[in-house]
């Protein structure tokens, strides 16, 4: 193979190679917000009769970004300011679910107005949004720090907000999101499972974005496609005809 | 390559520079190359791999038949066609000391090639004499030995770290042949040990609990501290995995050349860089590093680069990633099988890897090449000397004649 490319180091390059039209976006805190943005408009609302925020997979911005541990570094420098919600989700240990903190509010407020948990709701958030950034609370946490007595806590489970995780701590949660998980899961499965069938166990990235959604997948193909990329639970090998995803064996989550 | 030979030479940049320059060249042009050869010994896969620190000629392998071989790496001969022979080998019909199940660990005695130290499922770890090929030392176990380390900077002390299917971590000592010291802490089976190359007494331990213990080995007392992969954020994990260092079974450890940092990696695909100092996680996302071992994964990092390397065996490729930077340079494909461990030769910046198929195969950087006709001089040094001028060049003529 003497036409392979060798792979260069910065130092030794003085002219900057070109880069290929599939490269990802230069870096910046500003691009991992629109990229986000981006992610959030592929969320459907609808089916949740926009009842839920939008929410995005932290690993879904593994697929638009080359540099992982850039992306990580701006996701938390967001969350320190206040400005992105981080949950864990709980099918699996890796998946964390970013929410902007102005749709978590208002769209919990939604859910609760009229209800009469309504006021340790806004409490609880007045405290969360500017500031916090842990995703579990112990009972230590919430009495002392967070000055909530027991009831308040149960209020606040029954809201939806926490969850719970074990004896005497609880993790943050986004109310609703039981359904929006059970779809994930099923449409994720769905998309693998279209992987797997094709011809070789791989398809090109294009021709699966335009592939008929079977009614297992309710999100839209780009959403669960950005997913799986991100997660690494397809192999995205770049060709002349664009990004081929292919099956890895072995993986069936 | 003019530039910095120029620099050094009027004194702008300092010496090791240039050194480090080439050989970060030199690893990211690493490439199986068909003039270089291992004598194939083994029956049955090869489980370890270590090279002498003093020369950097003689590699050890040891495999899953219990066969230890040495191989000489020097090419004598004036030919670029080599195949680094098998000097001895500690076999069945040989040697009657032989182990009599897989070797999981064999390394030489850090300061000279007379003595290295095998350690295998067979309960046993043998310490050998090179001349002879006799044991010299024999240590019994109650468990399967996984994995075992001389510490490589230690002088006033020879102690060899011993992991076994037992929660305790033995340390032997070779001055006396004793083996009282154990390190207590663990609740699983040790899968591997590695002593600091800064410190003679810092000891890691990685273990099937899911947790990776750092050790003072002249405190009485317990561990320094354990690698909590959430760095102390309580609110990340489930509550039974606090304070742990991944999510899986951790069965690699490897620290960098000059100590500062130390790589794990677990079942839970993945690997995590620490600070070996503080503990602290330092959160470079290195991705899915597929990670199916059973037992220990020896992986290895580069030494003398500017960007440092990481090679970590990956199913049946060798992933190279960037230390700190945590992204994939490129995959080394060429094993048929499994790659269970990877050895660097820091002088030659080569790669030696041994896998299930039996194979050891030599990844050796690809030399420059020096005709002007050839694309990828022109791309090493910048696409100043382009042979044909891009004005009279033409899209029906083609360089090859």
């Amino acid at each position: 193979m003497s036409r392979k490319r060798a792979l260069i180091a910065d130092t030794f390059c003085l002219t900057k190679r070109r880069r290929c039209a599939a490269d990802s976006v230069t870096d910046g805190a500003a691009d991992i917000r629109s990229s986000l943005q981006y992610l959030m408009t592929l969320f459907s609302r609808k089916l949740f009769n926009d009842s839920l925020p939008p929410v995005v997979l932290k690993h879904q911005l593994y697929s638009l970004h080359n540099d992982k541990t850039s992306v990580d570094k701006q996701v938390n420098e967001l969350r320190e300011n206040g400005e992105l919600l981080m949950f864990q989700l709980g099918f699996d240990s890796e998946a964390f679910a970013l929410v902007f903190a102005e749709d978590y509010r208002t769209k919990v407020l939604q859910g609760e107005a009229g209800i009469e948990t309504l006021g340790t709701v806004e409490k609880f958030l007045a405290k969360l949004i500017p500031g916090c950034s842990d995703l579990s609370f112990n009972k230590e946490q919430m009495l002392k720090e967070f000055l909530f007595t027991d009831p308040e806590i149960t209020q606040l489970v029954k809201s939806g907000v926490l969850t719970v995780r074990d004896a005497g701590s609880w993790w943050l949660s986004i109310p609703n999101s039981g359904k929006f998980i059970k779809y994930f899961i099923k449409g994720r499965k769905a998309v693998l499972g279209m992987v797997k069938k094709s011809k070789y166990g791989e398809i090109l990235k294009t021709e699966l974005e335009g592939r008929r959604t079977t009614s297992q997948v309710k999100f839209q193909m780009k959403y669960h496609i950005h997913d799986i990329m991100g997660a690494e639970l397809v192999e995205c090998i770049q060709t002349t005809s664009g990004t081929l995803l292919r099956c890895v064996d072995g993986n069936v989550n | 390559m003019l530039s910095f030979l120029y620099a050094r030479q009027s004194g702008l940049d300092d010496p090791v520079r240039l050194r480090r320059a080439e050989s970060t060249r030199r690893v990211l042009s690493l490439e199986l190359n068909h003039n270089r050869d291992v004598d194939r010994i083994h029956g049955n896969g090869i489980n370890t791999l270590d090279i002498e620190v003093i020369d950097g000629r003689y590699m050890l392998s040891g495999g899953s038949d219990g066969i230890i071989v040495i191989y000489d790496l020097e090419n004598n001969s004036k030919k670029p066609q080599y195949t680094c022979k098998a000097i001895c080998t500690v076999g069945r019909s040989v040697c009657r000391h032989v182990h009599k199940f897989s070797v999981e660990t064999v390394q030489w005695y850090p300061h000279d090639t007379g003595m290295f130290v095998s350690s295998s499922s067979d309960k046993t770890m043998k310490v050998w004499d090179t001349e002879t090929l006799k044991p010299a030392e024999e240590f019994q176990f109650d468990g399967n030995v996984y994995c075992h380390h001389m510490s490589p900077v230690a002088r006033k002390h020879s102690l060899v770290a011993v992991g076994t299917k037992d929660p305790k971590v033995q340390l032997c000592d070779l001055k006396s042949g004793s083996r009282i010291h154990i390190l207590q802490g663990h609740r699983g089976e040790i899968l591997s040990v590695r002593w600091s190359p800064r410190y003679d007494h810092i000891l890691a331990t990685a273990s099937t609990d899911i947790r990776v213990r750092i050790w003072d080995v002249r405190r009485a007392s317990g561990s320094l501290f354990t690698l909590d992969q959430h760095n102390g954020d309580k609110s990340k994990a489930s509550s039974e995995a606090v304070n742990t260092a991944h999510n899986g079974r951790v069965n690699g450890l490897c620290f960098t050349a000059d100590g500062l940092h130390l790589l794990t990696t677990g079942t839970d695909d993945r690997m995590r860089l620490w600070n070996s100092g503080t503990g602290e996680n330092t959160l470079v996302n290195y991705g899915k590093v597929v990670n199916e071992s059973c037992k220990g994964l020896k992986f290895t990092v580069s030494r003398g680069c500017s960007p440092e390397f990481v090679f970590v065996p990956c199913g049946s490729s060798v992933a190279v990633y960037g230390l700190h930077s945590g992204e994939l340079i490129t995959m080394l494909r060429g094993h048929y099988n499994n790659v269970d461990c990877c050895e660097f030769h820091p002088d030659y910046q080569e790669l030696y890897s041994g896998g299930k198929d039996c194979n050891i195969l030599a990844w050796v950087p690809v030399l420059r090449q020096p005709g002007i006709e050839d694309d990828e001089t022109n791309s090493k040094r910048g696409g100043t000397q382009a042979a044909i001028n891009p004005a009279f060049e033409d899209a029906w003529s083609s360089d090859v004649d």
